[in-house]
């Protein structure tokens, strides 16, 4: 039993690390990075040995601080628990940790004040931890704002540029408005309640909804979907993505905006348990399709490379939250499986983008191209990265977006209503464009001709491939054996969140929940049918053969260009075809899909000119956006 | 009277986020989060008072049910907001003094070269 320390001792090893890396590590790399790879590897491990007793034998574990139990029924000390969704959000973000620490190392070796990164890296792993695995709400409050804390630090790292110290600006102005309203619900709750403990919380307030619960509910889902970057409080993460290190807007995508989605499905599945409520099914999945559509197009128009997937990553949280906005098992594993894969596959991309900044020297799509003839294996793992977010199969993105496709026309067919079938007409319309999207990154960064200025790139360090290489492999294999990915961890952190007895009794007693009122109901297994991925990997394969055969069995001399005679001296008499001596005529980014631009200039006027920049106009949003959601929750819920 | 008090709270988060919305200057933005997060602390405050109350200091075993005191958890909430509020505005001005460095404004219409 000894397991039950684990998670706190993970946390504390996260912010133990931060505070030596103060004390010890002011001057030298070697301690510094001894320190961070001791800690977010005995994190992972720390993490990962609670798989065995958690996923595989069903154990919520709970953790009284200071031994505090509750007494008489009544939480009164902080208790953190364990339950499957919440360890399966820890196990993507220790990987995510433990990976970007690999790839810091090479990365940031050019900077100065490295020991500020490394606490910050700490803080921010450890919040990001802490967050996933408490059961208080109060705590929850406290690890949010740890994290935002040292995002912001993170994000203004390099504050010799202009972008970094304003993206964290607008970072810290939106997200405090996040916490603050996060912090107003969680004290409504505390005055309606009298206890901060979520499983005590989950038990009273199951279909007890007053007035005051209500608004709670609404502030703390507006809090937490601005720590999500969910439409309309998407502003500050695009600038901080790209303004940040490329290690670190890695940690962003990968796990900070998981811990707002993390957030609120513990909120809407367990605390509130406000999913059959058929309107914030259609609010949850209104802002999903939203911030799906608004991200894609917005990241078509971008010309660099970290601020386009930036919009991506806004783009693929709207597929998680529309999945778990259905209120179906089948939606939410969909959804779970895509954040998952969201972590792996944004993550790899985020690692080939730094790659490119630091070799190449800039992220601008219009200065770069022919760099796959330089860094063959940055390519590949930007290839593999690129067709997973573009959902082609065998990858693991059309896995988890084929789920949410099934679960959207599942919804329809079930509730009735025509319009969750135009979810899935919308999903496929993002996925189609992110598929534009990359094409056009590719072609700008990756293939076409090589400027001379980047004739002597060089391929990235080995210790920063190895994180890279990883995240492929594990893109791959979690594509083709969706079905043990779903067996070990999408099911049993989707039975946590639709059931949640076993989670309320560990913590609050035997018996707890059932005297509360509180049943389990009963969910089918996630079917993922019409689809095999061994079969479209055989059909990659044979078009890849076929392709191969008839490239070798080509005419191998292929006659000869006839050209001019230009070994004449004054070219006075030399055969004039055209033009000039050979211009290079690289298709750039901003080239490549100008008709539908033009088609749409109307739009991207209008979504461009709403992203105006001005700190204002995007609290104007986000206090707008709250307003609707409180709106929408008193008009509805009752 | 609590009600003034919840009014007060409400009155003054309000006040911070029509700040932040309307005001162009990036301190005074920056004075918008430090009263939201001021009238968030009276509101949590106020929940535990119970006029008349005493130290909140038992053995469970004293608990009655005419017990009567001050809700202690609100206090120690409250406490800890209030130090993350200042640690909001001390790395929000520091944010502004670098902003101001590099931009040399302080107007946020300004402050806007990452758009579109």
């Amino acid at each position: 039993m000894s397991y039950i320390h684990f998670p706190v001792l993970a946390v504390m090893l996260l912010f133990m690390g931060a505070f030596l890396t103060v004390v010890f590590g002011r001057h030298n790399q070697g301690v510094r990075v001894g320190i961070c790879t001791v800690t977010s590897v005995g994190a992972f491990a720390l993490i990962a040995a609670l798989i065995k007793p958690v996923m595989l034998g069903g154990e919520v574990i709970s953790y009284w601080m200071g031994n505090w139990s509750p007494v008489e029924g009544y939480a009164i000390g902080i208790g953190y628990e364990v339950d499957q969704l919440g360890l399966f959000f820890a196990l993507l973000v220790v990987a995510t940790v433990l990976l970007s620490a690999i790839y810091s190392i090479k990365y940031m070796e050019n900077d100065s004040s490295l020991d500020f990164y490394y606490v910050l890296f700490q803080m921010l792993a450890g919040g990001v931890l802490g967050l996933v695995l408490t059961g208080d709400v109060f705590n929850m409050f406290i690890m949010i704002e740890i994290m935002t804390f040292s995002a912001v630090g993170l994000t203004a790292f390099r504050n010799h540029k202009w972008g970094a110290v304003e993206a964290a600006f607008k970072y810290l102005i939106i997200g405090s408005i996040g916490s603050s309203m996060v912090l107003f619900g969680v004290a409504i709750l505390y005055a309606q309640c009298h206890t901060l403990n979520m499983a005590q919380l989950s038990s009273i307030l199951s279909g007890n909804n007053s007035p005051a619960t209500i608004m709670a509910f609404a502030l703390m889902f507006t809090g937490l979907a601005v720590k999500a970057f969910i439409v309309p409080f998407h502003a500050p993460a695009a600038d901080s993505y790209a303004a940040a290190p490329t290690s670190i807007s890695m940690v962003f995508s990968g796990m900070v905006n998981k811990a707002g989605v993390y957030g609120m499905i513990r909120l809407v599945y367990i605390i509130f348990r406000a999913m059959d409520s058929s309107a914030l099914q259609m609010l949850m999945v209104v802002f999903g399709c939203v911030t799906m559509f608004v991200g894609v197009t917005m990241a078509l128009a971008q010309h660099d490379f970290k601020r386009l997937l930036a919009f991506h990553s806004i783009s693929q949280i709207g597929y998680v939250i529309t999945a778990a906005g259905l209120g179906t098992a089948l939606g939410l594993t969909g959804g779970l499986f895509h954040a998952m894969n969201h972590t792996l596959f944004k993550g790899l991309l985020f690692l080939c983008a730094g790659a490119v900044l630091k070799q190449a020297g800039t992220t601008n799509l219009d200065q770069l191209g022919g760099l796959s003839k330089r860094m063959p294996k940055t390519t590949i793992c930007f290839l593999v990265g690129a067709f997973s977010i573009s959902g082609l199969p065998p990858f693991n993105g059309f896995a988890s977006k084929w789920l949410i496709y099934q679960a959207a026309f599942a919804k329809a067919v079930e509730s009735g209503k025509i319009i969750y079938a135009f979810v899935t007409v919308i999903a496929v319309i993002v996925s189609v464009m992110t598929l534009a999207s990359f094409i056009k990154v590719t072609q700008a960064a990756f293939f076409g001709q090589l400027p001379a200025r980047l004739n002597d790139v060089q391929e990235a360090p080995t210790l920063m491939l190895v994180p890279m290489w990883i995240m492929s492999i594990l893109c791959v294999l979690s594509g083709i054996f969706y079905n043990v990915v779903d067996k070990y961890l999408l099911a049993p952190a989707t039975d946590a969140a639709i059931n949640v007895t076993n989670y309320i009794d560990t913590m609050m007693g035997g018996g707890y929940a059932a005297a509360a009122g509180v049943r389990n109901i009963a969910i089918a297994p996630a079917e993922f049918s019409y689809w095999n991925p061994i079969l479209w990997l055989v059909l990659f394969i044979v078009v890849l053969a076929a392709a191969f055969i008839v490239m070798i069995t080509g005419k191998s001399d292929r006659g000869e260009i006839l050209c001019a005679e230009t070994d004449v001296e004054d070219g006075k008499y030399a055969t004039f075809f055209s033009g000039e001596h050979s211009l290079p005529s690289h298709v750039a980014g901003s080239d490549l899909f100008w008709g539908f631009k033009k088609d749409w200039k109307k739009y991207f006027h209008v979504i461009e000119g709403l992203h105006s920049g001005i700190v204002s106009d995007y609290a104007l949003w986000a206090v707008a956006a709250s307003a609707v959601i409180v709106i929408v929750m008193f008009g509805f819920m009752r | 009277m609590m009600i003034v008090n919840y009014v007060a709270s409400v009155f003054l988060v309000v006040l911070g986020l029509y700040t932040i919305v309307t005001k162009k200057n990036i301190i005074k933005i920056v004075i918008g989060t430090g009263i939201v997060d001021y009238g968030i602390n009276l509101f949590i405050v106020s929940i535990g008072f119970n006029d008349g109350g005493t130290a909140p200091i038992f053995k469970m075993s004293e608990i009655l049910s005419g017990a009567y005191f001050v809700d202690p958890v609100p206090q120690a909430l409250t406490l800890t907001s209030i130090v993350i509020g200042a640690c909001v505005d001390a790395m929000a001005l520091s944010l502004c003094i670098k902003l101001y460095k590099q931009y040399k404004t302080v107007n946020a219409d300004e402050i806007r070269r990452l758009h579109g």
